[in-house]
């Protein structure tokens, strides 16, 4: 299991995979927050879309910038701009999403010194055709903007080719979770959290081969069948996960998550983008389509009625919420998708973390107690 | 039937329960050593002496608390909401929901019919609501722990802490006393506000049924009297047992359930 290893390390070290990557030919790394953010576009421009996790490390700079109540994420983003941990991008690109980013995108322009800085105001409602008329061009906007910036062509068949190569890894992350669910020992949830997390930031095209390469390793053609063991199915909801020893920890309790609804989960997976017509428009509709996140709008109850599918789908005992603390978006949504859950008769439970995780006794005992209770 | 234990390791408590034929035998308590395999096997040996058998007759034995991971002679652990809620649960039979106040936490769980845990919430955000607090309170007055709860029934003034931090309120609280402030008056705003924090916990369980209360907490009658005015409903009260014991029991309840296939837990 080289190639798992390879990717569970990219994923503990994206920086360094970075700065291998931009070598010598300095290929160009467009840095990005949100699942909103086309990467197609990106990798079309011959550059690679880099997903930024927050920190690892001590937040201090950005608190000069931030208050302290704005999200790990956005704080500690900025801290490794600031730090000078991120000077391998060539610049980043800000998906129209939550206040916290919107803010964040302002700061990182004036503070952050990349060359290369975009907007992409998408609409809020998402279910609108006038939202799918503006998407599209606001889309097309993002992609003229980078072609400049990088003194690229960005033709449509670059746009085609990149669509084809972004599908594949999501087609592959698709079979990885689907395999997963079904019997969860074929890799650890960890290992696949790892997995998800190194697709994320690598060069695409070594992403889908690397993907697909492990997925024939791994047998998915076949996969053996385990008898019931007993453990506990759980599945978690929320925005971004950076700590794989989350799933550890749960792992430990008796509890597999075999599946998730997090920005760096199945959000990033879910859906295809066409390969026929015109790619920036069916790059729009793969976002229109989709479940939004709770940044998004497109109905009232969405989200609600997929949690509760999703778990029925999965046969999972219960849900738990991975809110980052203060995530405003995500905390407006719980309490009626727990509400969902409650009617359907489905547990649920809050954890809430930052770019550390809580102290460890009480976030075990209280993962077991859920695990126990479920 | 079998002689069974149960062993919760908590952060400034370590208790053991034997019990046979769903009786206590024996009990211990003991403040809690720097490592909680010394606590576990000092709680234990004090149970077993006063039970009068040996270790050798614990057919089976389960270990809870903070500690649990390092005891060395369980035959397994279980998380301590699911013991307190067992241990609530035959203390008094009658118990829907229940509030454990604990060294370092503090959780509400509202039980199902056999006892099982349906829902709960814990503090997750800082110390106060939780023993520590009143530890620190009680040390900063000069006065033992078990005497706090009973300065409410006396005070004449109680001060309102302007902060439920831990650190703050310690600051708040030697202000009075520097002040002058009766250590009553000052005993009970501490218990006060100790409840006023558990309030918010409990409201969020929506308290149904009996409520019944453990954890070393449940013995400060400052602090369980302002609670049940605060949520408007009565906490009640059992003398099978020590309150504070309840997950020591819990866990020796669901090591016999273990060994002779009673119970209706969910456990595996």
């Amino acid at each position: 299991m080289q190639l798992l290893e390879k990717l569970c390390q990219i994923a503990e070290n994206p920086y360094a995979y970075a700065e291998k990557i931009k070598g010598d030919a300095r290929t160009p790394i467009i840095g990005y927050f949100c699942s909103y953010a086309p990467e197609e576009v990106i990798c079309a421009a011959g550059a690679v879309p880099f997903r930024i996790f927050g920190t690892r490390g001590d937040i201090s700079l950005a608190d000069a910038h931030l208050q302290s109540y704005c999200c790990s994420l956005a704080r500690g983003g900025l801290e490794d701009a600031l730090t000078g941990r991120l000077s391998f991008l060539d610049g980043t690109v800000f998906p129209h999403t939550c206040d916290s980013i919107q803010r964040l995108s302002d700061i990182w322009r004036l503070n952050g010194g990349f060359s290369f800085h975009s907007d992409i105001v998408l609409p809020v409602k998402l279910d609108t055709p006038s939202a799918r008329t503006y998407m599209t061009a606001v889309l097309r906007d993002f992609r003229d903007e980078l072609a400049a910036a990088l003194k690229v062509p960005l033709t449509d068949d670059d746009l085609t080719s990149a669509v084809r190569t972004v599908n594949q890894i999501r087609k592959h992350l698709g079979d990885l979770y689907a395999a997963h669910s079904k019997t969860p020992g074929i890799l650890s949830a960890k290992a696949l959290h790892q997995v998800i997390k190194a697709a994320m930031v690598m060069d695409r095209k070594e992403a889908a081969a690397d993907l697909a390469a492990l997925l024939e390793s791994l047998g998915l053609d076949n996969p053996p069948t385990v008898a019931d063991s007993g453990r506990k199915r759980v599945i978690l909801s929320g925005g971004i996960c950076n700590h794989p020893d989350l799933y550890s920890l749960m792992e430990v309790a008796g509890a597999d998550v075999v599946w998730d609804d997090l920005c760096t989960g199945t959000r990033y997976v879910e859906g295809l983008v066409g390969e026929t017509g015109d790619p920036i428009a069916a790059i729009a509709e793969r976002y229109m389509e989709r479940m939004v996140c709770p940044a998004k709008h497109s109905d009232n109850t969405a989200r609600g009625r997929n949690l509760v599918e999703l778990a029925r789908t999965h046969q999972a005992g219960g849900v738990i919420f991975l809110f980052l603390k203060f995530c405003d978006p995500h905390a407006f949504d719980y309490p009626y998708l727990k509400q969902f859950l409650d009617e359907a008769g489905i547990p649920s439970m809050v954890l809430e973390i930052e770019e550390r995780l809580p102290p460890e006794g009480q976030m075990k005992t209280r993962i077991e107690s859920f695990v126990e209770m479920i | 039937m079998s002689i069974v234990a149960g062993c919760d390791v908590g952060s400034l408590t370590a208790k053991a329960v034997i019990m046979k034929n769903g009786k206590i035998i024996g009990s211990h308590i003991i403040k809690s050593k720097p490592r909680p395999k010394d606590s576990a096997d000092a709680a234990l040996e004090g149970a077993l002496s006063a039970a009068g058998v040996s270790k050798a007759d614990i057919a089976y034995c389960i270990g809870t608390g903070y500690g649990r991971e390092k005891i060395d002679f369980v035959n397994e652990v279980v998380s301590e909401i699911t013991c307190h809620g067992k241990g609530a649960r035959w203390m008094l039979p009658t118990a829907e929901t229940v509030i454990d106040i604990g060294g370092q936490d503090c959780k509400t769980m509202k039980l199902d019919k056999d006892g099982n845990v349906d829902r709960f919430a814990a503090n997750d955000k800082c110390a106060s609501g939780t023993g520590r607090f009143l530890e620190v309170m009680a040390k900063v007055l000069h006065i033992d722990i078990d005497e706090l709860g009973k300065l409410s029934a006396k005070a004449k003034n109680p001060i309102t802490l302007a902060s439920t931090c831990t650190v703050w309120a310690q600051a708040d609280v030697i202000k009075y006393i520097n002040s002058g402030v009766s250590i009553e008056d000052i005993g009970a705003g501490v218990n006060t506000a100790m409840a006023v924090r558990v309030a918010i916990l409990v409201n969020a369980v929506k308290p149904e049924g009996d409520i019944f209360m453990t954890g070393g907490v449940a013995k400060n009658i400052g602090v369980l009297e302002t609670l049940e005015k605060l949520i408007g409903k009565r906490i009640k009260r059992s003398r099978k047992a020590d309150p504070q014991m309840a997950g020591a029991i819990g866990a020796a309840l669901l090591s016999m359930e273990k060994i002779d296939g009673s119970g209706n837990n969910r456990l595996k």
